[in-house]
């Protein structure tokens, strides 16, 4: 394994950033209408409980990429069946956040622009970073990463006066359903892709912070989750929210005097760069260990390719990329964010039982 | 498609020639040209307005098919 280490906050900072990803344009949470705030909290307790699952692993199986612990849990020939699986959700992510981004930036920043242009260039970027290897990536997410809440906060204080909390109620209207439904949305995007950071828990210098770093980062994420969409709600209510297909778009053209626009974008930019170089990276890494390729970056040029291709392919158009995301994406993930997460638990615990019992047995 | 193929050709003989210089492995040169020749074999059906079903359409798919999705 690279000899690349990263410190507690850098990791904490590229989980956030990786968690905040295309949140802020998706809303995983919006089918709950003015209950959303009901099932972020929800959504943020069960997508904590998911990371601490994810950060079990690690912990039980110290030094060790997802890979790794695949082959060691499953044996040789299906660790590295399940593991190829995995490398295509992993592309398949990068694919869709690109997707969300280019998306966006073609279609509000500067529609002349063809949305491939818009990804490509994007892309090169990307590379660079992945190329230049964990620790530019953590210290990249240092420099970036605290721009993520100064803007929403910019942004919340900016419409402080256009705000009308009527808009909560009435509460619970079609009862509890649409809030489970939504909560459930919001633990498997972005909670459950954290099983990204499997190929990454290792290169953590202290492993001792690791359950903290994960705790800390899922309560940013529902903190401003939370000012997200009391901002959205209060200032243009739920039944606009529902119709708009970008709301902090929307959002931003409401603040008086003010055009904050490019602040939305340099998020969104920030996020997603980080979500979908962990994403990149960490396919490019589980390739290279199924292969037994000595270096990762021999690959992620290919890779990227293949995901900015993807991007373009796998929807027809934004009414598509959302209903995708809403209504199949939760129960596609559900085997590599909860199944085999579970099993590795279950088979990693065991593991570790099995040799202190044969030690009172002898 | 002009401007597709060319963008590709660029990304190949920049990494190919990295790859012969270094005498790399040939599994490095076919996951190599796999994943290439996939991206240019869609990049170019979608230029020509032959778009093949998505892979999202086959999760979809197989998902109605379990009874998951409705």
């Amino acid at each position: 394994m690279e000899k690349a280490r990263i410190s507690s906050i850098q990791l904490f900072l590229l989980l956030f950033g990786f968690l905040f990803g295309s949140t802020v344009i998706l809303h995983p949470t919006s089918s709950a209408k003015n209950d959303a705030w009901l099932a972020i909290l929800l959504g943020g307790v069960g997508g904590a409980l998911l990371m601490g699952i994810y950060v079990a692993i690690a912990l039980l199986n110290p030094s060790r990429t997802l890979v790794e612990i695949l082959r060691d849990r499953f044996g040789k020939f299906v660790g590295n069946a399940v593991s190829i699986l995995y490398i295509w959700y992993f592309i398949h992510i990068a694919s869709l956040v690109f997707r969300n981004f280019g998306e966006f930036i073609a279609s509000v920043t500067i529609p002349e622009t063809p949305m491939i242009v818009v990804i490509g260039i994007f892309a090169a970027i990307l590379v660079y970073a992945i190329n230049s290897g964990v620790e530019v990536m953590g210290r990249l997410s240092e420099l970036f990463v605290p721009v993520l809440p100064v803007v929403v906060l910019i942004i919340f204080l900016s419409l402080i006066t256009t705000h009308d909390f009527t808009a909560f109620l009435p509460m619970l209207e079609n009862g509890m359903g649409p809030v489970w439904n939504a909560a459930f949305g919001f633990i498997t995007f972005p909670f459950g892709e954290t099983v990204a950071f499997l190929m990454l828990f290792p290169h953590l210098n202290k492993k001792g912070n690791l359950k903290k770093i994960a705790a800390l980062s899922a309560l940013f994420l529902v903190v401003l989750s939370l000012l997200l969409f009391i901002m959205d709600i209060t200032v243009l209510g739920s039944n606009l929210m529902q119709r708009a297909t970008f709301v902090p778009h929307l959002i931003s053209l409401l603040i008086p005097g003010l055009n904050v626009e490019p602040l939305v974008d340099i998020n969104l930019l920030i996020g997603g760069g980080i979500k979908i170089s962990v994403c990149i990276y960490a396919a490019a890494k589980a390739l290279s260990q199924v292969l037994g390729i000595s270096d990762y970056r021999k690959l992620t040029t290919a890779i990227t390719t293949f995901c900015v291709v993807l991007s373009i392919w796998v929807y027809e158009n934004v009414l598509e990329m959302f209903s995708w995301a809403e209504k199949v994406w939760p129960y596609y993930s559900i085997p590599f964010q909860m199944i085999i997460p579970l099993l590795l638990l279950f088979l990693s615990l065991r593991k570790r039982v099995k040799p202190s019992n044969a030690r009172i047995e002898s | 498609m002009a401007i597709i193929l060319a963008v590709f050709i660029i990304l190949v003989l920049y990494d190919l020639q990295r790859f012969i210089r270094k005498k790399e492995q040939a599994r490095v040169f076919t996951i190599y040209v796999f994943l290439m020749a996939v991206s240019l074999a869609v990049s170019l059906l979608l230029a020509a307005g032959k778009r093949p079903a998505s892979p999202a359409k086959w999760i979809e798919g197989i998902l109605k098919m379990m009874g998951v999705v409705k």
